[in-house]
C-alpha cells in the first residue's frame, strides 16, 4: 500500500486531529518563492502525455515537469539523460542533485543506450524543451557560445550549445527559462546564436530555415512571463509576477518589450501545487530558497 | 572454455597512455574514464586535439596537454557554469574550439565510423556554428533542397571509455547502459580503450552475449573507482565534494591568476600518484566507500 502523502485536502479532512499543523501549513503557503512561483507556472502550461526534457542545469523546469507530472500527467514522459520515465505514482520525484546525477533514471523504463539519442528526432513533436541562455534576443533566438564580438578573443566564453540546436529545430515548442531579468542578459541582438527562436522575426521564420519545430513559447523570468506576437513574433509582455511593476521589467530588458493594453498578474501558486512541490519534489527546498530575483 | 591461444589485452593506463603521442586526436566519453585522462595528463603529451566535455576536459586544458577542443558542453558543475580553464584558454585564444553541438559531434562521428566524408544534419541550422566553425558546410540537399549542415568526418586516433566490466580479449558490457556518446566514439576512433570496475571470464560474456556493448576493444584497464570523482553505474556516485574543490581551484588559477592550489591539485593527485592504485590509495579507502551506492 502507498503511503498517504499529507496534502492540505488530507488535513482538512481530519481538521480536528491536527488543528495546529494545518494553521500552520497554511501559514506557510502563504509565501512562496519566485522560483516556486515559475515552476508552477510551467507545470500549468504542460499538457497530459507531453515528452517532456529539460536542458542541464535547469532546476525550475526540473521541478515544474515533475510538478505537472504528479498534479495533471498521469501519461507524461520525463526525458532526462536518455532515460525515459513515467513516475506519477511515486511518492518522491527527487530534483537531480547535479548535471549527470544518474540516480534519478532509477526508475526509467528505456535508455537510449545505444547512442540513439537523436535517431527518432521526427517524432519530437511530441517533445517539450526547456532552455536558458547566456543571452536572449528579443526574438527568442539564445546564445550559450559567448559574448563579445570577435569571437576568438571573446570577453566571455560560454559553456556551448549541448544539444539545444538539434532539440530547439524539432521539438513541438520549447520554454526559455531565465534565473535572472537584466538587460544583460534580455538583449536586442544576441553577439552569437546557439539554438533559433524566431530567427530575424515574421511567423514565417522557421518555415524559411526549414525547421520542422514549433519555436519557442514563453520566456519566464524571476520578473515576468514573456509570450511571442502573432506576427512579427516579438517579445511580448504577457503577465507580471505580483509586487512587480511594469516599469521594471521594461527597465531591465535591454529591447523594446510590446506591452499589451490590459497587463495581467502571474497566477501565485494553490496551496495544493505549493505542497505538492515542496512534498513530492522540492523536499530539500532548492527552489523555496531560491535568492528572489 | 575459452580459447587459449587467444591474445589478451589487459594493459596497464600506462602502458595505453604511451599509445598517445604530441598533436594526436584523443576521445574521452562519459562517465568519464578517470583513470586514463589521468595516466594521459602524467604523460605530459602536448597539442592534443581533445573530443570530451565538461571537468574532465577542464583538466586536459589546465594541464596544457590540450590545443583543440572538440566540446559540445563545457560546463563546471554546481554555481559554475562554465568550466573555468576552459573559459579562460578560450578567451586568452590558448585553445581552440571547434564550435559543435550533440547532433553536430555525433553526425561527424557516425560519417567516420560509416567511412564517409561526411553527415548531414539539420540542428544548427540558422546559427552562428557554421560561421565559427568553418569545417562545417552549409548544403543544399540533392533530394529536396532543403538547407542542411554537412558535417566533415571526425576520426579520433584512440579513444578512451569507462564501463563496468569486460573481459580479456575485449568484450566490454556496460551497466545500465553506456555513456551517451561512448559508442559513437568508439566506432568513429582508430582504437579504443576501455577502463573497466572489473575484469570478468569470457565464460560469463558468453552466458551473457546481448549485453555486451562493445566487442573489439584495443585494450582493456583494470580500473575500480576508475572515474573518481565522478560517478560508475551501479557502482558509486559522484564525489561532489572533491569535484568542488577541483572547481575551486581552477576557477583560483583562472580568475584571479594564481595556480597555487591548482598545481597543488595536479602534484598530489595526478602527477604523484604513478599509477591508479597509488592514486586511490590518496584518496583514501574511507572517501570511496563513502561513494559506494547506487
Amino acid at each position: 500500500m502507498r503511503k498517504e502523502i499529507l496534502s492540505p485536502q488530507g488535513a482538512e479532512a481530519h481538521p480536528e486531529g491536527h488543528p495546529e499543523g494545518l494553521a500552520q501549513a497554511k501559514k506557510m503557503a502563504e509565501t512562496y518563492s519566485t522560483a516556486e512561483l515559475m515552476a508552477v507556472f510551467l507545470a500549468r502550461d504542460l499538457k497530459d502525455g507531453e515528452h517532456l526534457q529539460v536542458g542541464v542545469a535547469l532546476p525550475v523546469p526540473e521541478a515544474a515537469v515533475r510538478l505537472a507530472h504528479i498534479m495533471h500527467g498521469p501519461n507524461m514522459e520525463l526525458v532526462f539523460l536518455g532515460a525515459r520515465m513515467n513516475v506519477n505514482h511515486l511518492d518522491y520525484l527527487p530534483l537531480p542533485e547535479f548535471g549527470w546525477d544518474n540516480r534519478v533514471v532509477r526508475w526509467a523504463e528505456s535508455y537510449s543506450d545505444r547512442g540513439h539519442r537523436f535517431d527518432q528526432v521526427k517524432d519530437w513533436h511530441k517533445r517539450v524543451f526547456f532552455i536558458g541562455g547566456i543571452q536572449i534576443d528579443q526574438f527568442g533566438n539564445s546564445n550559450l557560445i559567448g559574448i563579445g564580438k570577435d569571437p576568438r578573443a571573446l570577453k566571455f566564453r560560454g559553456p556551448g550549445s549541448v544539444g539545444t540546436p538539434t532539440l530547439t529545430t524539432h521539438v513541438g515548442r520549447y520554454y526559455i527559462v531565465l534565473n535572472q531579468h537584466s538587460a544583460r542578459t534580455l538583449v536586442e541582438k544576441c553577439d552569437y546564436v546557439s539554438a533559433v527562436g524566431w530567427h530575424r522575426g515574421g511567423s514565417d521564420a522557421r518555415a524559411k530555415l526549414g525547421l520542422p519545430g514549433g519555436g519557442p513559447k514563453y520566456c519566464v523570468t524571476p520578473l515576468c512571463v514573456m509570450d511571442f506576437s502573432e506576427q512579427e513574433k516579438k517579445m511580448r509582455l504577457h503577465s507580471v509576477h505580483p509586487g512587480i511593476s511594469v516599469e521594471k521589467v521594461i527597465e531591465n530588458t535591454g529591447f523594446d518589450l510590446i506591452i499589451p493594453e490590459k497587463i495581467i498578474e502571474t497566477i501565485p501558486p494553490t496551496q495544493e501545487e505549493l505542497f505538492t512541490l515542496r512534498m513530492r519534489v522540492d523536499r530539500t527546498g532548492f527552489l523555496k530558497n531560491a535568492v528572489r530575483d | 572454455m575459452s580459447n587459449p591461444n587467444r591474445r589478451e589485452r589487459i594493459e596497464s593506463e600506462n602502458t595505453v597512455a604511451a599509445w598517445v603521442d604530441d598533436g594526436m586526436t584523443i576521445a574521452v566519453g562519459e562517465p568519464f574514464p578517470m583513470a586514463l585522462v589521468r595516466a594521459l595528463i602524467r604523460r605530459k603529451v602536448k597539442n592534443l586535439t581533445v573530443i570530451c566535455s565538461g571537468i574532465a576536459l577542464d583538466m586536459l586544458i589546465a594541464s596544457g596537454c590540450a590545443r583543440k577542443v572538440i566540446a559540445y558542453y563545457a560546463g563546471g558543475g554546481i554555481g559554475v557554469p562554465v568550466a573555468p580553464s576552459f573559459r579562460r584558454a578560450a578567451e586568452s585564444g590558448e585553445i581552440e574550439v571547434w564550435e559543435c553541438e550533440e547532433g553536430i559531434l555525433t553526425s561527424g562521428l557516425e560519417a567516420a565510423g560509416k567511412n564517409l566524408p561526411y553527415l548531414p544534419w539539420r540542428g544548427g541550422v540558422g546559427t552562428s556554428i557554421p560561421e565559427l566553425n568553418t569545417d562545417l558546410k552549409l548544403i543544399e540537399d540533392p533530394i529536396n533542397g532543403e538547407a542542411l549542415i554537412a558535417v566533415p568526418a571526425i576520426k579520433p586516433d584512440v579513444a578512451f571509455l569507462h564501463a563496468a566490466q569486460a573481459d580479456a580479449f575485449g568484450n566490454v558490457q556496460h551497466h545500465g547502459g553506456p555513456g551517451w556518446i561512448d559508442l559513437f566514439l568508439h566506432r568513429a576512433a582508430d582504437n579504443t580503450v576501455v577502463q573497466v570496475e572489473k575484469i570478468i571470464s569470457n565464460e560469463q560474456i558468453r552466458a551473457s552475449a546481448w549485453h555486451t556493448t562493445i566487442d573489439n576493444a584495443d585494450a582493456v584497464v583494470r580500473a575500480p573507482y576508475g572515474a573518481h570523482p565522478f560517478y560508475s553505474r551501479g557502482h558509486y556516485v559522484q564525489d561532489t565534494a572533491f569535484v568542488q574543490s577541483y572547481l575551486a581551484a581552477a576557477q583560483k588559477a583562472s580568475n584571479d591568476n594564481d595556480r597555487t592550489d591548482l598545481d597543488k591539485f595536479f602534484n598530489g593527485f595526478i602527477e604523484k600518484p604513478h599509477s591508479h592504485a597509488e592514486y586511490l590509495e590518496k584518496v583514501g579507502i574511507k572517501r570511496l566507500l563513502e561513494l559506494y551506492e547506487y
